[in-house]
């Protein structure tokens, strides 16, 4: 991890660096640098664009990133203090990433690789649950309907209600236990699909450090799994963690690092949300190394990120990464809908299509049901529309995924304010057979019709 | 002549535009100089713009940022000119509709969406006293206690956070509170369920429903 070397540079700077109030770090500092980054790159937010392909335009999104990455720095809340680089130290930092990664062991291994906008190169389907709490009976058969579809290659399992019929309360043993469970069920379940080898995002109970560390300990996670390390919203890390990513670093496993700036927030709009991920994903990569990179930003009121808004911020954050670096980058859909309704189907086709086209390495879903919010709430066919949708779109235009976007966002978008959360796994899912129900499937089936005729090939046998 | 209405748009327009609070607070002398009660000013300006600016922010016409600027300055014009006078004329109904103390409960340390919560009932004329994030259960009620709150508000966006609400619920039935003050809860995995078992005393699905619950609480007409 030739690009984790400088670990104990960061650890020192997190000690080092200018002391600020955290309030003071968002509102003054961050909320306000961004307001004139966008005035003097004249980034403005086009209603009638969701897919952008101006390059002019993502160029400008990123110098403004890196601007902001240079300016703002990181928080972190348990020393106060802004973690800080230079613009060459940032530019050092990309210039090294990684390129490519394997994930997984074995015949389950697979290898994500840097790509651009327009690209043909394959992208890495990721599924699962994503954090959506479910009860422990539910935890296998709800992870086993991901892991039966072979278009998913990647794990991201759901996390525990209870343990051993328990609350979970962060910061306490119960935490650890949970996180030791939780390693336990997501292998088994992997084991029991003939995938023992396949990654898995990992620790999901892990609000502190000590799930993150107990889960990826001896007989938990293994190495080869995805680790997660977030910061939080807006440019926050913390000693939690920064010990995940010392662990992580240790133990030579594989990082996922996220941040999910919240759109009307401190970043404030569509284009300050576009600059925030460009610059917030510079910032990440400088200061928690992940391998891979992921942005999930969030609607505070719907709690998606399937907005036209948010579409078009994603699109072009990630456009400015991927034709100005090599950062391996991956973005989390989280629509409003839930399992069993046409909506999140329809949303989480138009989120991929304009992800995939932008350079996107890997596509992760799904925060299902209110993004992620509703628990239960969660199946295997709300990640295999995303797998499916990421390969039938390789190599197509950034102008041709706009048009196709234009067209199934008007058959969701009226929805997203009435909650549309569907059904619990149990009520779409026969949960011993792992099988979708009749009507389940049959909606699938007819949004994938629907999506076929408008020009989307997901008839196409080879991927 | 200009109406309360055309005084109201002004000040939703000056709150948003206008940088120095100075020019603000001299403007609202200037208005009450000129013959509008204070009383009028707070019932027919004050309260409905601030409304107004929470609904800008509902609708996402307005951001963060503006939306906390908007508070402050609403929050001097309200301490340096309207409180004072209003105190002198015993007929207000007062300017404070009850007190909050607002927290993002232990093992959470995410604010945004407690800070929303905080600036609505703010710009709804309630005073918060914001405990930050992470809190321990036990620091609320010491708080709530020492401060003689109304209400206290709390928030997990973690379902690892919310056995933590519960303990706030029942340390406020240990210790004999339960009608000393009122507990809201909130947050994405917060239900209206979740908040009946755990014996909270209302549930907000966010910042809009978070104040007409309070209000409630408070048995207050809910501002619309």
């Amino acid at each position: 991890m030739k690009h984790r070397s400088r670990l104990v540079e960061v650890l020192h700077r997190a000690e080092t660096g200018p002391i600020m109030e955290e309030a003071d770090f968002e509102r003054k500092l961050v909320a306000p640098t961004l307001k004139n980054l966008l005035k003097k790159y004249d980034i403005k937010y086009n209603k009638s664009v969701f897919v952008p392909s101006d390059d002019d335009l993502t160029d400008r999104v990123f110098q403004a990133g890196l601007d902001l990455a240079v300016e703002v720095g990181m928080f972190c809340q348990s020393t106060s203090r802004r973690i800080v680089w230079t613009r060459s130290e940032l530019e050092e930092g990309l210039r090294f990433c990684p390129q490519e990664v394997t994930l997984g062991a074995g015949n389950d291994a697979v290898v994500a690789r840097t790509r651009r906008p327009d690209d043909d190169r394959r992208v890495i389907v990721a599924g699962g649950a994503y954090g959506t709490p479910v009860p422990e009976y539910m935890y296998i058969p709800m992870s086993l309907s991901y892991l039966k579809e072979p278009v998913i290659e990647l794990i991201d399992n759901p996390s525990l209600e209870t343990v051993y019929g328990y609350p979970i309360k962060a910061g306490s043993p119960w935490e650890v236990l949970s996180a030791r469970r939780e390693a336990e069920l997501a292998i088994q379940a992997a084991n029991i699909a003939g995938r023992p080898g396949i990654s898995l995002g990992c620790v999901e109970l892990s609000p502190t450090a000590l799930g993150g560390l107990a889960g990826a300990s001896w007989g938990g996670y293994r190495p080869t799994d995805w680790h997660h390390a977030p910061i939080l919203s807006e440019l926050k890390t913390n000693y939690d963690m920064l010990s995940i990513v010392t662990h992580v670093t240790r133990i030579g496993g594989v990082l996922e690092a996220y941040y999910n700036p919240i759109y009307g927030g401190f970043v404030g709009g569509a284009e300050g949300v576009a600059v925030a991920i460009a610059g917030g994903l510079i910032l990440l990569n400088q200061t928690h190394m992940g391998d891979t990179l992921n942005t999930r930003p969030n609607h505070p009121f719907y709690n998606c990120d399937t907005t036209p808004e948010l579409i078009w911020a994603i699109s072009l954050g990630i456009q400015a990464l991927s034709r100005n670096t090599n950062l391996i980058l991956d973005t989390l859909v989280g629509p409003a809908g839930g399992p069993g309704t046409k909506t999140m189907l329809y949303e989480n086709a138009s989120f991929v299509i304009a992800t995939t086209v932008s350079g996107q390495s890997i596509m992760t879903s799904c925060h299902s049901a209110s993004g992620g919010a509703t628990p239960r709430h969660a199946s295997g066919l709300d990640s295999k529309i995303c797998g499916e949708v990421t390969h039938a779109v390789r190599g197509m235009s950034r102008g041709q995924a706009n048009e196709l976007v234009k067209q199934i966002v008007p058959l969701y978008i009226n929805e997203l304010d009435k909650k549309p959360i569907g059904k619990p796994f149990n009520e779409v899912y026969d949960i011993e057979k792992i099988e979708p129900s009749a009507e389940w499937q049959g909606m699938y089936d007819e949004v994938r019709n629907d999506l076929i005729k408008m020009g989307l090939p997901l008839d196409r046998l080879k991927y | 002549m200009t109406t309360l209405y055309d005084m109201q748009n002004e000040f939703v327009t000056m709150l948003l535009e206008e940088s120095n609070t100075e020019v603000m607070i001299a403007w609202t002398r200037e208005v009450l100089k000129k013959g509008t009660t204070p009383l009028d000013f707070f019932d027919e300006v004050f309260t409905p713009g601030m409304a107004e600016i929470g609904n800008k922010f509902s609708r996402l016409d307005i951001f963060l940022p503006e939306l906390m600027d908007a508070a402050e300055k609403a929050k001097a014009i309200s301490d340096q000119v309207l409180a004072p006078l209003l105190v002198e004329n015993t007929a207000s109904n007062g300017l404070n509709r009850g007190k909050v103390i607002i927290a993002s409960v232990k093992g959470d340390l995410h604010d945004i969406g407690k800070n929303m919560v905080s600036l609505m009932l703010q710009v709804n004329g309630f005073e918060v006293i914001d405990m930050g994030v992470n809190v321990p259960p036990r620091d609320i009620i010491d708080k709530a206690r020492e401060q003689e709150v109304d209400i206290v508000g709390l928030s997990s966006l973690m379902t690892t956070s919310m056995p933590y609400m519960k303990e706030v619920v029942e340390l406020r039935e240990g210790f004999g509170l339960k009608n000393k003050f009122s507990i809201i809860v909130g947050g994405a995995p917060i239900t209206k369920e979740y908040s009946d078992a755990i014996g909270a005393d209302a549930f907000g699905n966010d910042a809009i429903e978070a104040v007409q619950k309070c209000l409630l609480l408070l048995d207050r007409p809910v501002v619309s």
